[in-house]
């Protein structure tokens, strides 16, 4: 098999077919920038490239943004007012937020909110005019700007926001103390109607992706088991991602969701699904479902895995380790794609090491293949 | 109504989380003269640990253990006020907190709410608690257990940083310590020198009343 380019092995693997190599590659908004990340690139790795394919236009909507001291600290306090009322929500932002990826600090940490827009009943009509009053307008400038600038070195996707339950349980309500639960407890008309709402809003969104000249259209979804338990998700999560699914695949695109949590209670629900491909799925030790389960039980199914973070924590041996362990369980490594952090930053030694691992992972893996990939390393 | 009777729907209204009938039926229990700690331990806390018994079966998940614990506190604020001073037993005390740069709190909302029901004292310092404010917490409340939370890899070293920090304070060998968070694994706990790392909620508070219960 002649070789293939990085963007090949991604999209063949993704299309269920066999390639020439394991497909590893890093997320764009995770790598670090350097002579590590050159070498790593030059050695095989990837890169996936999350751009939108829209863009947000609010109508009767005023936003404002003002810096306030709050406990001592410094926030972000955002209003949204429309003629039924008022909302904000307050964020503390880690020093170089604005200055790396989007607002991620630093330290590759998203600003914290520490005020969500929905705090009393009475939000929940305000924040149902603001989604009403969104309109979502194509701009695949982006997208093709990256697609141009990556070529073969790796892969665009279409990024599309937190689907609508997840977008109350995880942004707008917010799951602290556990508040998302008790208002779909107490106040369940009031949260299934700006859900129907945000969905209702959200279709224009799908086919704008699936329309757009991305590869794969990406849904960051972040789904763990644990919070969107098994009755959740089938009731809200399933259909919306039918409804993703049968447009993406309309338009000739696959569908990814990023699922990085622990996901072994909806294993079955998500064999249900028509999601193309797992984004993210972490094995042990930081999920729950191990990769070789996972890989046998979603046949229809690809995986992109991503490496854990409790991994590389304990370093580059580690790594080593928790890498060889992979290879071994998911021969002969088919359907499947390494994804070098979907979280963090990696240290320029675990990248290394990792790299080093997986850049003779020559498919088909064989047992034999993999113990030579260590004597290497030895 | 009879006593029994008060005491079998404040348990139900537990189990079937229900907010209206449990401060209902409370208000009514303690009207009616039922003792508050019967209507606490025999009412309230045995339907929490019958919710405690579905989530370990797999009937019920994280979303009914946080609103169970909702719906008993609900009730306690009913019943709170009718409890007299004297013979409160407290069982042990926790301090309790998301390391610093990690402002996640969900997991430790539900272990701090689950300790108080089983009669500990918490000690809640929050998220994004830097070290230094860790150990003077120990130092004014001298806890039997210290408990972090931390969800972000990047902020784990924390975890070890106060142990180092309770050692230099000389408090280590006097409070055991508790670790949760989905990328705390028990390799990373041990190998800071952690007692003991939480698979869930309920398994870490099990843990925590291991500690504190004479053998």
């Amino acid at each position: 098999m002649a070789e293939m380019t990085r963007r090949e092995r991604i999209m063949t693997a993704s299309g269920k077919k066999r390639v020439d190599k394991l497909p590893f590659f890093h997320i764009w908004r995770h790598c670090q920038i350097g002579w590590v990340e050159r070498e790593c690139r030059n050695r095989g790795m990837g890169m996936s490239w999350a751009r939108p394919s829209y863009i947000v236009e609010m109508h009767g909507v005023e936003v404002s943004e003002q810096q306030l001291m709050v406990d001592g600290k410094k926030v972000y306090r955002r209003t949204y007012s429309t003629p039924v009322g008022s909302i904000y929500l307050d964020e503390r932002r880690d020093p170089g937020s604005g200055e790396w990826h989007g607002l991620r600090s630093w330290k590759d940490v998203q600003p914290w909110q520490t005020e969500r827009l929905i705090k009393r009943p009475e939000d929940y009509e305000v924040l149902k005019y603001v989604v009403e009053h969104t309109e979502y307008v194509p701009d695949y400038f982006p997208i093709e700007q990256a697609k141009d600038w990556l070529g073969e070195d790796g892969l665009v996707t279409d990024f599309l926001p937190h689907q609508p339950m997840q977008m109350l349980m995880i942004d707008w309500i917010g799951s602290e103390g556990g508040r998302f639960f008790i208002h779909h407890a107490k106040y369940p008309d009031l949260v299934e109607d700006l859900y129907r709402a945000i969905a209702r809003s959200r279709e224009p969104m799908y086919e704008i992706a699936a329309k757009s000249p991305a590869d794969i259209v990406w849904c960051g979804d972040n789904i763990d088991g644990v919070l969107v338990n098994p009755r959740l998700f089938e009731k809200y999560f399933m259909p919306e991602y039918e409804k993703m699914a049968k447009i993406c695949h309309e338009h000739g695109k696959l569908l990814a969701v990023h699922m990085d949590g622990r996901v072994g209670v909806l294993k079955d629900l998500i064999t249900k699904t028509p999601i193309d491909i797992i984004e993210a799925l972490h094995p042990p030790p930081m999920g729950d479902l191990p990769i070789g389960e996972a890989l046998s039980l979603w046949k229809d199914k690809v995986i992109w895995t991503g490496f854990p973070g409790s991994v590389y924590v304990l370093g580059p041996e580690a790594t080593k380790r928790h890498a060889l362990n992979l290879l071994r369980e998911v021969v002969p490594g088919d359907r499947l794609c390494i994804e070098m952090s979907t979280e963090n930053l990696v240290s320029n030694e675990n990248l290394l090491m990792l790299t080093s691992v997986l850049e003779n992972a020559e498919l088909p893996l064989t047992r034999e293949k993999i113990d030579q990939i260590e004597r290497s390393l030895s | 109504m009879a006593v029994e009777k008060y005491l079998v729907s404040l348990k139900g209204s537990i189990v079937n989380l229900d907010f209206d009938t449990v401060v209902k039926v409370a208000q009514e229990a303690m009207e009616a003269g039922v003792d508050p700690r019967r209507a606490i331990n025999e009412g309230m806390v045995s339907g929490m640990a019958i919710v405690g018994e579905k989530f370990e079966k797999g009937e019920y998940f994280l979303s009914e253990l946080v609103v169970a614990a909702e719906v008993m506190k609900e009730g306690l604020k009913v019943v709170n006020p009718y409890l007299k001073e004297e013979g409160s037993q407290r069982l042990g005390k926790v301090v309790i907190a998301t390391v610093e740069g990690d402002h996640h709190d969900l997991g430790k909302g539900i272990v701090t709410s689950l300790l108080r029901v089983h009669g500990f004292e918490v000690v809640d310092l929050g998220v994004d608690v830097a070290t230094e404010r860790i150990i003077d917490a120990v130092k004014e409340h001298q806890p039997d257990i210290v408990g972090m939370s931390a969800l972000l890899t990047l902020t784990m070293p924390k975890m070890g940083e106060v142990i180092e920090a309770l050692k230099a304070a000389s408090f280590r060998e006097k409070v055991k310590v508790i670790l949760g968070g989905t990328p705390v694994t028990l390799e990373f706990a041990e190998s800071i020198g952690a007692d003991h790392r939480a698979v869930n909620a309920l398994e870490g508070v099990k843990k925590c009343v291991e500690w504190v219960t004479p053998q």
